[in-house]
C-alpha cells in the first residue's frame, strides 16, 4: 500500500445539523494521513454509490441523531450487491453500547464509542484494512 | 487599586500569607480557565475594579441579574427539551412533564419542544430521505392536525411554546397561528419562541439557505412578530450552537454578541425601530465544566449586551435584558461510565442558577448515547427541582457578586471577548465571517485543539482520559419504535385527503409570489405562509417553493 494513502468515505447524514464528531474524525484520520471524503448522505443508496464512485477502502458512518440498525441493516448488503466485499464498515459517534453487538451482527467490521482519540480509529483501520472480514 | 486604599490589616495580612506559601510557590502551576484566561491561586482587593462593586440587580448594565432581586419574586423557568414521535406521542410527553412539576413564570406552562430533522430541514413523511429520522431525535408535526394537537386544551396566554425549528421556522409560526385561529383566537394570544437562528449556519454541518436570503427571512419573521404577535419572542440567539460546535466560552460569548449585533442591524437596516423588536430577542447558551468561568461569563454577557443594545438606539429597559435560557452543554458528556453524566449536570445546572440566567434546560445523563430514557429525563428535571427547592442557592441574588476572584473574572472574560468581538466588527461582522467561512474555521480550530488536549490527557476528562473502565455501560436506551414512520405517512395521507387541494396550490402559488416579492424588497413573506397554513399546506410543502427562492448553501 505504499504511497497510496488508505482512502475513507466518512458518511454522515445531510439533514443533521451536527458536525463537530464527524468533522474531528475526519481530521484525524487526515492527521494519519488518510485521505478522507466527507461526504453528506440523504439516503442509504447515497452512501453506495459515493463508495463505488470513490473506490473507497473504508466506509465510516458517523452517527449523532441515531438510526444505526436501520441504516447497517440496509447498507451492508447493498454494499455487497454493488461489489464492495472488502470494503472496511466502521460506525462511531452517539451509538448506544448495546447497540454495538447487532450492528456487529449485521456485518459492521468495528463500531467506537464517542470521544475515542482517532489515532485509535486509524491503528485499527490500518490493522484490518484490505483483510477480508471475519464471517 | 493603589495601596494607599488598603487598610494596615490588610497589607499585614498579605506579608505573612506571602510568608507562608515561600517554600512552595514556585512549585505551583496556576489554572487557566477553559477559554485560556491564566488563573492565580489566590484573589485580593486589588483584582477587583472600583467599578464592579458599584452595582445592584435589576438596573442598567444588568451585570448582577435583569431583575432586582433575582429569583425570590419567581424562580427560573425549567424549560426541558422534549419531543419524539408524532405530536400523539410528544402530546402525551407533555401532560407528563407538567404532572412532573415542570413550569415556567407564575406557574405557566412551558414547552420546549423540538422537531425531528426532517421537520427541521423541511420535508415531509413522505419524501424518501425522512426515512429512518421519522420522530426519532424530535417530534413530527407538520400538518395542521398535528399543530391543533399541540395546542389542544392548553391555555394560550399562560403556555410558552417554544419551537425548537430549523429552517422550517417560518412555516412552522404559520402553522401555529392558524392552529390558534381554528381555536378562535387571534396570533396575539400566542406566548413563546421562535427559534429564527439563521446565523447558526456558521457553524452547522447542513445547507441552509444563501445568506443574503437567510437574514431577509429572518428579519422578515421578526417583523411580522412584532405587528401581530407582540408577546412572541421572535429569535434566539444560539450561543448554544456555537459551543456546541467547539467555541471556547468567551468565543461563545464573543461570536454570538456579534451574533446579535449582526440581527439588530438587520432589523435597523429594514427600518424597524429598535425598541419594537428588541425586547423580543433571547439567547440560548451553553454552559460547561469550569464553574466560575460559567459564571462569569453570564455576568458579562448581560452588561455587554446591554451596552450594544443602548448603542443601537434602544430606550426601554426591557429591550436591553439579555434574557437568557441555558441548555446545559452536551458535547461534555462521556459514554464511558456514564452515570458520572449526572455530577456534571448538576455542576452545569448550578453554574447556570448562579449566573441568574432566566430558564433552563438540564441535559439527561444517557444523552452521550441516545436520546433521554424517561428516567434520566426526570432525574434531569429533578437536578433542576433539587437546586430550586432544596439546595437554597436561589435565596440570593447574583451570590457571587463581590467576589474577588469572579469579579476579576467577569471584567477578563468581558475585556477578551470585546477584543474578539472588535476583529469580527473590523471584518464586516458575523454576517460577513459567516459567508467568508471565517468563524466556522475558528470554531473549527477551537474544537480540533481540545480535543487534541483531551486526547494527551492536559484537559482531564473523568472516565474518558482518567479512571478509566474497561468496557461501557449496557444502559438501555430510548428507542422510538420504528412503526412511527408509517404513523407518520398515514396521519400525512389521511390530512392531505381532507383538505381542499385547489385551495392548497392557490396558496402554495401565493407563497412561490411573496418569496419574489421579499427577494425584490417589494413585499413580506410571512403573511403568505400564514395563508398557505390557513388552507391547509404542511410544513413541507410550504419549503418548496421557499427553497425554490432561497437558494441553499453549504457554509464549509
Amino acid at each position: 500500500m505504499a504511497g497510496k494513502p488508505i482512502k475513507v468515505l466518512l458518511a454522515k447524514k445531510k439533514i443533521d445539523v451536527h458536525g463537530r464528531g464527524s468533522k474531528l474524525i475526519a481530521r484525524e484520520l487526515r492527521d494519519a494521513g488518510m485521505e478522507v471524503v466527507y461526504f453528506r448522505f440523504g439516503t442509504v443508496d447515497d452512501i453506495v454509490n459515493a463508495a463505488v464512485q470513490e473506490d473507497v477502502d473504508v466506509v465510516g458512518v458517523s452517527i449523532m441523531t441515531s438510526g444505526q440498525l436501520h441504516i447497517a441493516e440496509k447498507l451492508m448488503p447493498k454494499l455487497k450487491a454493488a461489489g464492495m466485499d472488502d470494503v472496511l464498515v466502521i460506525f462511531g459517534g452517539t451509538i448506544p453500547p448495546v447497540d454495538f453487538e447487532p450492528l456487529e451482527k449485521l456485518g459492521v467490521d468495528r463500531v467506537f464509542p464517542a470521544g475515542l482519540p482517532g489515532g485509535v480509529v486509524a491503528e485499527y483501520i490500518r490493522n484490518n484494512v484490505g483483510t477480508p472480514s471475519p464471517a | 487599586m493603589s495601596d494607599s486604599t488598603h487598610s494596615g490589616r490588610f497589607d499585614q495580612a498579605l506579608r505573612a500569607w506571602e510568608k507562608g506559601r515561600e517554600r512552595y510557590k514556585d512549585k505551583l502551576r496556576p489554572g487557566t480557565t477553559l477559554s485560556g484566561i491564566p488563573l492565580k491561586t489566590v484573589y485580593t482587593p486589588d483584582d477587583v475594579k472600583a467599578l464592579d462593586l458599584d452595582e445592584m440587580p435589576g438596573v442598567y448594565p444588568y451585570t448582577r441579574g435583569l431583575y432586582p432581586d433575582g429569583y425570590a419574586l419567581t424562580p427560573w423557568m425549567q424549560q426541558m427539551v422534549f419531543g419524539y414521535g408524532t405530536v400523539e406521542e410528544t402530546r402525551k410527553k407533555m401532560e407528563r412533564m407538567v404532572a412532573e412539576g415542570m413550569e415556567g413564570y407564575f406557574g405557566h406552562n412551558v414547552f420546549n419542544v423540538v422537531y425531528d430533522i426532517p421537520c427541521m430541514y423541511g420535508i415531509d413523511a413522505d419524501h424518501p430521505e425522512a426515512e429512518g429520522n421519522l420522530g426519532q431525535c424530535g417530534v413530527h408535526m407538520s400538518t395542521g392536525d398535528d399543530y391543533d394537537e399541540l395546542i389542544r386544551g392548553w391555555k394560550l396566554e399562560h403556555t410558552n411554546i417554544s419551537m425548537i425549528t430549523g429552517d422550517n421556522c417560518l412555516p412552522a409560526l404559520a402553522l401555529l397561528v392558524a392552529a390558534a385561529e381554528r381555536r378562535g383566537e387571534s396570533s396575539t394570544s400566542l406566548r413563546g419562541n421562535s427559534m429564527n437562528w439563521y446565523p447558526r449556519i456558521a457553524v452547522q454541518d447542513i445547507p441552509s439557505w444563501e445568506p443574503k436570503w437567510g437574514y431577509a427571512l429572518m428579519v422578515d419573521l421578526i417583523r411580522w412578530a412584532a405587528e401581530h404577535a407582540p408577546a412572541w419572542n421572535s429569535t434566539n440567539i444560539f450561543m448554544y450552537g456555537l459551543s456546541e460546535a467547539g467555541a471556547k466560552p468567551v468565543q461563545e460569548l464573543a461570536y454570538g454578541l456579534a451574533w446579535g449585533k449582526s440581527v439588530i442591524d438587520a432589523g435597523l437596516e429594514a427600518g424597524l425601530d429598535p425598541d419594537t423588536f428588541v425586547g423580543r430577542l433571547g439567547f440560548q447558551i451553553g454552559c460547561t465544566q469550569n464553574v466560575f468561568e460559567e459564571v462569569a461569563k453570564f455576568r458579562a454577557h448581560r452588561r455587554m449586551w446591554a451596552k450594544l443594545c443602548k448603542d443601537a438606539g434602544c430606550k426601554k429597559p426591557a429591550s436591553m435584558h439579555a434574557r437568557v435560557h441555558v441548555h446545559t452543554n452536551g458535547y461534555i458528556l462521556t459514554q464511558q461510565q456514564v452515570l458520572n453524566n449526572n455530577a456534571r449536570i448538576t455542576l452545569q445546572a448550578l453554574a447556570a442558577v448562579l449566573g441568574g440566567v432566566q430558564s433552563i434546560h438540564t441535559c439527561s445523563y444517557d444523552e452521550a448515547t441516545s436520546i433521554p430514557t424517561e428516567e434520566s429525563h426526570r432525574v434531569a428535571l429533578r437536578t433542576q427541582q433539587i437546586l430550586m427547592w432544596e439546595s437554597g442557592v436561589r435565596d440570593v441574588a447574583d451570590p457571587l457578586a463581590g467576589s474577588y476572584y469572579v469579579e476579576a473574572l467577569t471584567d477578563a472574560l468581558e475585556a477578551k471577548a470585546w477584543e474578539i468581538f472588535n476583529e469580527i466588527e473590523a471584518k464586516g461582522g458575523y454576517r460577513k465571517g459567516l459567508e467568508t467561512g471565517e468563524i466556522k474555521r475558528a470554531i473549527d480550530n477551537s474544537s480540533y485543539e481540545m480535543k487534541q488536549n483531551i486526547n494527551s490527557g492536559k484537559q482531564v476528562v473523568v472516565g474518558l482520559n482518567k479512571f478509566k473502565s474497561d468496557s461501557l455501560d449496557k444502559v438501555e436506551p430510548f428507542r422510538v419504535d420504528m412503526a412511527i414512520e408509517d404513523k407518520a405517512r398515514k396521519r400525512l395521507e389521511s390530512y392531505k385527503a381532507k383538505r381542499d387541494q385547489t385551495a392548497v396550490d392557490a396558496a402554495l402559488e401565493k407563497v412561490a409570489r411573496a418569496c419574489q416579492a421579499l427577494k425584490d424588497g417589494s413585499g413580506t413573506l410571512m403573511p403568505a405562509l400564514v395563508d398557505a397554513a390557513r388552507a391547509g399546506a404542511t410544513n413541507g410543502e410550504m419549503m418548496v417553493p421557499m427553497r425554490a427562492a432561497f437558494g441553499w448553501f453549504v457554509s464549509e
